[in-house]
Parts: C-alpha cells; structure tokens; sequence
C-alpha cells in the first residue's frame, strides 16, 4: 500500500503527509489528519472573512450613496435624468406635430386658391405661372408633412428603450437596497449568535462573526 | 368610421391620428386610449368600428388587448391592426394567432399604414358580401 500512494503522490507530497501515511499509530494519524484539514480550513474561512468584509464595506458605501438623494452620480438621480429626457422629447415631438397640424390647413387654402385661380385665369397669365407653382408646392409640402408627422415616431421608439434601462435601473436600485439592509440586518445579528459552540467549526465561526456574518 | 387609437406615448397616438386624419378619416370620430385596460372599457361602452394597438403597454398589453376582444361576444368581430415596435417572430405569430387583422412593425410610413388599412376593409367588405 505504501509503495502505490508514493507512486501516485510522487514528489509533490508534502513530508508530513508522507509521514503520516507511513504512520502504523492510528490515533496519531487521526491527529495529524485533523491538524492538516483545519489548516486548510482556517485559510478558507480567512479568505471568505477577507471577502465578506470587502462586499460588506462596498455594499454599506453603496447604502450610504443611496441615501442621498440629488447627489450627480446616484441611482435615483440617474433614473430622474432619464424621466426628464423622456419628458423633454415628449414635449419636443408634440410641439413638431403642433407645427405640422397648424400648417396641414394652411397647405389646404393654398392648393384651393390656386384652383381657383387656375380655373378662372387665362392661358399664359402670370398669375395662372404662379398658381400652377403654388398648387404643386401644396401638395409637396402636404406628402412632406405625412412623413415629417411619421419621423416623430423616433420619440416613442427611443422612449421605449429609455423606460426599459428606467425599469431595468428601478430594480437594480431595489435589489441593492435589499442587499444593504441584508448585510445590515446580518450585522446587526452579531451580538446575539448565541451560545459559543465547541465543536470544531468554532474557531472558523468566531472568524467569521468578525467579518459581519 | 369609429376608430380607437390605442398607445401608452401620446406621441404615437397623435401621429396615428394625424396619418389616419391624412387618409381620410374624420378626426372627430378617432378616439384615444392610453393602454388595454382603458381601451377594453371604452370598447364596451362604445361603438367602434376599428381598433389599432401598440403592443408594449402597462396594465393590459396590446396582445391582452386583442386576446380579451376576441373572447368576448360583442367586440369578437371587431378588427384590430397592431402598430408595434416587438418584430420578433414569436410575437408575430402570437399576434396572428390570436387573430390580430394586420400587424405594422414601427418605424412605418404612411403608405404601409394605408396598405394595411385598406387590406383589412377589403376582407371586411368581401366577409360582409358572403355573409
């Protein structure tokens, strides 16, 4: 038996491993075995210590920038500006289309009068020049001011995606929130754990306990 | 011709209402609703020819829309054009399903909204000839 772990683990074994392998004492193995698992245990738990305290810090950090509300740069202030663009483009594609309903009836009279003045002006007339041009600009201008009408859509097309990332930063807000009162709450819990246990898992809880958990 | 213009932007609403205005319609007889939930309570309490809806809607979508006329015997017949900026295959066929008369994906012109206009009332004018 001995002879095969030495063929698998080769070099890369450590000696007391090597040792502890050789060793014909069963409690002394038991022992050395325990004393090796909590080694790498407690390097664990520090990591996860060391971890836990960083997303404690960030996430309190975060808690802190949330709170202040109109602060450039926080969350709420972030998903206002967004509001306020909606609002502006809103109102600024509804004054276009004021525009375009305003003049919509004044291209109508145009193109009228110029058929009246077609219908009544002498072949070769200067007024009958002018009323032909005024006629075809009419129109124009109305087949213009259909698509000038249709190219406002841009506003509700943009103003769908502006309401998603809204949405979309409304429930990162809230699940922050959460984490921070989460983390708080955790923290809180500190000091009433309990009685202190006396199992092997002590050592790494009280580590823990330090680091907020 | 009753036609009720439903969308959660005024924006689109209006300019529904403009091209509709431009085709011919009578800009007295267009109505507005802001989502499904209104559209449906005006749809009972009113007579409407016609509905077009926008998909993306808060409370009741424009598909809801469409699923709730359709289920319900005194608006089943009624034609429903979707306008809606959702061009993903699977919303289409959910649309078509559901038994939607035609289906504008935005941007659109004017000329694709008469196309579809005047499609849905030649089936119409040819089912109330059969019937």
């Amino acid at each position: 038996m001995n002879a095969q772990v030495s063929l698998l683990a080769g070099e890369a074994m450590p000696q007391e491993l090597h040792d502890l392998l050789n060793s014909t004492d069963g409690a002394a193995f038991e022992q050395a075995l325990d004393v090796l698992v909590r080694q790498r245990e407690q390097r664990l738990f520090r990591a996860l210590g060391l971890l836990a305290r960083d997303l404690h810090d960030a996430v309190r950090r975060l808690g802190g920038d949330l709170a202040q509300e109109g602060v450039p740069g926080s969350v709420a202030d972030a998903r206002k500006h967004l509001q306020d663009v909606l609002e502006m483009s809103s109102q600024a594609a509804h004054r276009t289309l004021d525009f375009a309903e305003r003049m919509r009836p004044q291209a109508d009279q145009l193109a009228a009068h110029a058929d009246a003045v077609l219908g009544g002006a002498a072949e070769g007339d200067a007024a009958r020049v002018l009323a032909t041009q005024a006629k075809s600009f009419a129109d124009e201008y109305r087949e213009g001011m259909a698509d000038f009408v249709v190219a406002q859509s841009w506003q509700d097309l943009s103003g769908q995606r502006i309401k998603k990332v809204v949405n979309f930063i409304g429930s990162v807000e809230n699940s922050l929130l959460e984490l921070v009162s989460l983390t708080g709450a955790l923290a809180s819990g500190e000091a009433a754990a309990g009685p202190v246990k006396v199992t092997s898992q002590d050592e790494a809880d009280r580590l823990l306990s330090e680091f907020g958990f | 011709m009753k036609i009720l213009v439903v969308d959660d932007f005024s924006t689109m609403r209006r300019i529904v209402r403009n091209l509709l205005v431009e085709l011919g319609f009578s800009n007295t007889l267009i109505q507005e609703a802001d989502d499904g939930e209104n559209a449906l309570t005006m749809l009972r309490n009113n007579s409407f020819d016609m509905v077009v809806t926008d998909w993306n809607m808060p409370n009741m979508t424009g598909i809801d829309l469409l699923r709730a006329i359709r289920a319900e015997p005194s608006l089943k017949s009624m034609p429903v054009l979707m306008v809606t900026a959702e061009n993903n295959r699977d919303q289409i066929i959910a649309a078509a399903q559901a038994g939607v008369n035609g289906y504008i994906v935005k941007p659109f012109t004017a000329v694709t909204l008469q196309e579809k206009l005047s499609k849905i009332f030649e089936r119409l004018a040819a089912s109330g000839a059969n019937a």
